[in-house]
């Protein structure tokens, strides 16, 4: 009950003097706001990044060449081919959920249908590839299948946004697309139309070219030969665990010594942005969090003017049967709910600010409900640590004497 | 030692002695005293007398270093502070020269601090400090805060406070000094009615002698020494 009244007391005196309880939480006020603007700016952009590779299934790895250590390439022992694509099918039933080999670079192709003109970007995909990556969303038509890859077939599957500049239409299955790469030009017949769902990304990148998907096969030829081979690994094991047994089994296959090739592993370089950023948010928190030292003197030293300001009331407290216990608790709960008015401030105003600032980014905010039980409790025990010294100065007044106060 | 029923004050060589570095000056000497439930007293003396000193220690806020204070038959020496600050809740009721109200705080939230320190409950607290304020005739200032009462109004808040635990004792120190003729004849008479009709055991410490003329026993302080201890016959 005595805490209850306390804390009635505590409002009531920081009321009576608005501006100076203002003044006072400023330091506190700025210190929180400014851990939990950089705090949710990691976070936020933390989750940003792991969404993005969420339209990525699980497994992702791509073997390649390890261009550091090869001076010269023979085309035809150093670089991958259907049957290394086979041998580790094989080899590794189960722990392969897609596999096949990759095509980067060169695959730019300017198609004019009528009078439209547009920049294709062609994708050499394997079967079902929408399987694997989520921002294929097929909206007519169907992907690339076992058929096509294994015929090598003509067939193409193109974004909407392609299919309405050429074909004025979304619809666009049948239709012919005149191609040209790899120096030769070719008729392919639209078999599929999709679209990407809205990202994070949409609003930020100026597409130039439209990406549209061909068999591998196709793109590659029967003899192809690549530096890459793009796997999709199971979920029954860890993903390093399972790149390092292809990477060791391919190698002794194609009898190349150990560092031929090498694997990048996008859950390898999730975990590493994310420690990345982790790492940062927290240095950079750690050093906002000096300014919070800095609110809680600016506490210390008010409640010690606000205690010779009331020593006269002390006095009368204690005449009135105050223990020095109840006088203690009177200034440290005052303390604290200062501290704790000022942490719900700097909260709001840090929650806000980035807010702002990402939204400029066209990026949701992440606002964790346990940062705002941690701040609420922590700028508590800041005013708690603070309040101490003053209100024992309080508590420890003798009665007599504070009654003659002037 | 079997308590005296009647008495609620003993002081027995009671000494208090104040010590600055090499400086030490005996504030009181072998006083000793009896006061009896219902009395009305004056502690009279000029300053430095000792009076004020005695009221202090009478109202626990200070300890004497010789002697014996027995309070309702409780030896005071043994008492921890917070033992203190209990009796001080529970059997002291404070009235001081310069009324010491809480500032920017309500006559109704003044009169109810000594409850809220005695834990009473929020609404028998309300309720008594509501009747304590209508008996000394503020029944319609509850909410005035301090600075909106006159000398004679916020002396008799803090008489309704002193009340607010139903104490033994009212210990007044000097309560007419900051008031008018016609507030402190006010005051006065609503401690005589405290004494007369509700029993209470009132001393006042004072320098006037037309205020000791108002109590029926006049104790006499000069130097630190009871000088003079006389009991007025009552008018017939």
């Amino acid at each position: 009950m005595l805490f209850l009244e306390n804390i009635k007391l505590a409002l009531t005196a920081i009321r009576a003097n608005k501006m100076r309880s203002f003044l006072t939480m400023l330091g506190i006020i700025i210190g929180i706001s400014s851990v939990i603007t950089i705090t949710s700016i990691g976070a936020s952009a933390q989750a940003m990044i792991n969404k993005q590779f969420e339209t990525l299934e699980g497994g992702y790895m791509v073997l390649m060449l390890n261009w550091r250590n090869t001076e010269s390439i023979d085309y035809y022992a150093d670089l991958f081919s259907w049957d290394d694509v086979e041998a580790l099918k094989n080899r590794f039933p189960g722990y392969i959920r897609y596999i096949e080999l990759m095509n980067l670079g060169n695959n730019s192709s300017t198609t004019k249908v009528g009078r439209t003109e547009a920049t294709l970007t062609l994708y050499g995909a394997g079967a079902d590839y929408n399987k694997f990556d989520k921002s294929i969303q097929i909206i007519h038509g169907r992907m690339i299948n076992q058929s096509d890859v294994d015929a090598a077939r003509e067939n193409i599957v193109i974004d909407v946004k392609a299919a309405r500049q050429l074909f004025n239409k979304e619809n666009a299955v049948g239709a012919t697309l005149p191609t040209a790469f790899y120096g030769e030009e070719k008729d392919l017949t639209v078999v599929g139309v999709y679209e990407t769902p809205p990202s994070i990304f949409s609003g930020l990148m100026v597409e130039t070219s439209y990406t549209c998907y061909v068999p591998i096969s196709l793109l590659l030829g029967s003899d192809g030969r690549s530096a890459y081979i793009e796997i999709f690994a199971s979920e029954k094991d860890d993903p390093i665990v399972q790149a390092e047994a292809f990477l060791s089994y391919i190698t002794k296959v194609k009898n190349k010594p150990d560092d031929f090739y090498m694997y990048q592993s996008a859950d390898e370089q999730i975990s590493q942005v994310n420690t990345v950023l982790g790492t940062l948010s927290i240095a950079l928190g750690a050093i906002a969090a000096i300014s919070l030292l800095v609110g809680g003197i600016g506490i210390m030293n008010i409640m010690l003017v606000s205690v010779t300001e009331r020593t006269r009331e002390i006095g009368i407290r204690k005449s009135l049967g105050a223990r020095t216990k109840d006088i203690l608790t009177q200034f440290l709960i005052e303390a604290m709910i200062l501290s704790s008015i000022g942490g719900i401030i700097g909260m709001a105003l840090g929650m806000s600010l980035a807010g702002l600032g990402m939204s400029a980014f066209g990026i949701g905010v992440v606002i964790q409900p346990i940062v705002i039980v941690v701040t609420v409790i922590f700028s508590a025990g800041v005013g708690m640590f603070f309040g101490i010294f003053p209100a024992r100065k309080a508590a420890r007044l003798d009665p007599i004497e504070a009654l003659r106060y002037e | 030692m079997k308590p005296d029923l009647t008495e609620i004050i003993k002081l027995q060589n009671l000494d208090k002695t104040y010590r600055n570095g090499n400086i030490s000056v005996d504030a009181l000497k072998k006083v000793n005293i009896t006061i009896d439930y219902g009395e009305f007293v004056a502690i009279m003396g000029a300053s430095g007398s000792g009076k004020s000193t005695l009221m202090n220690i009478l109202g626990c806020l200070d300890r004497p270093t010789g002697g014996d204070y027995y309070l309702e038959g409780i030896d005071i020496k043994e008492k921890t502070d917070d033992q203190l600050s209990f009796i001080r809740n529970q059997k002291i009721g404070f009235v001081f020269q310069s009324f010491n109200l809480i500032p920017r705080t309500s006559a109704f939230k003044n009169v109810e601090l000594p409850m809220i320190y005695g834990k009473i409950p929020a609404r028998e607290r309300k309720e008594r400090s509501v009747a304590l304020l209508e008996s000394v005739g503020l029944g319609d200032r509850f909410e005035h805060m301090p600075n909106e009462l006159s000398g004679g109004q916020k002396q008799r808040v803090a008489i309704a406070r002193a009340l607010a635990n139903a104490p033994t004792i009212i210990l007044a120190d000097e309560p007419t000094g900051n008031l008018d003729s016609a507030s402190s004849v006010e005051i006065m008479e609503i401690f005589t009615k405290l004494n007369r009709d509700s029993g209470n055991t009132v001393i006042i410490v004072t320098h006037e002698p037309d205020i000791a003329k108002c109590t029926d026993r006049t104790i006499t302080f000069k130097d630190g020494f009871v000088v003079q201890d006389l009991r007025r016959k009552e008018a017939v």
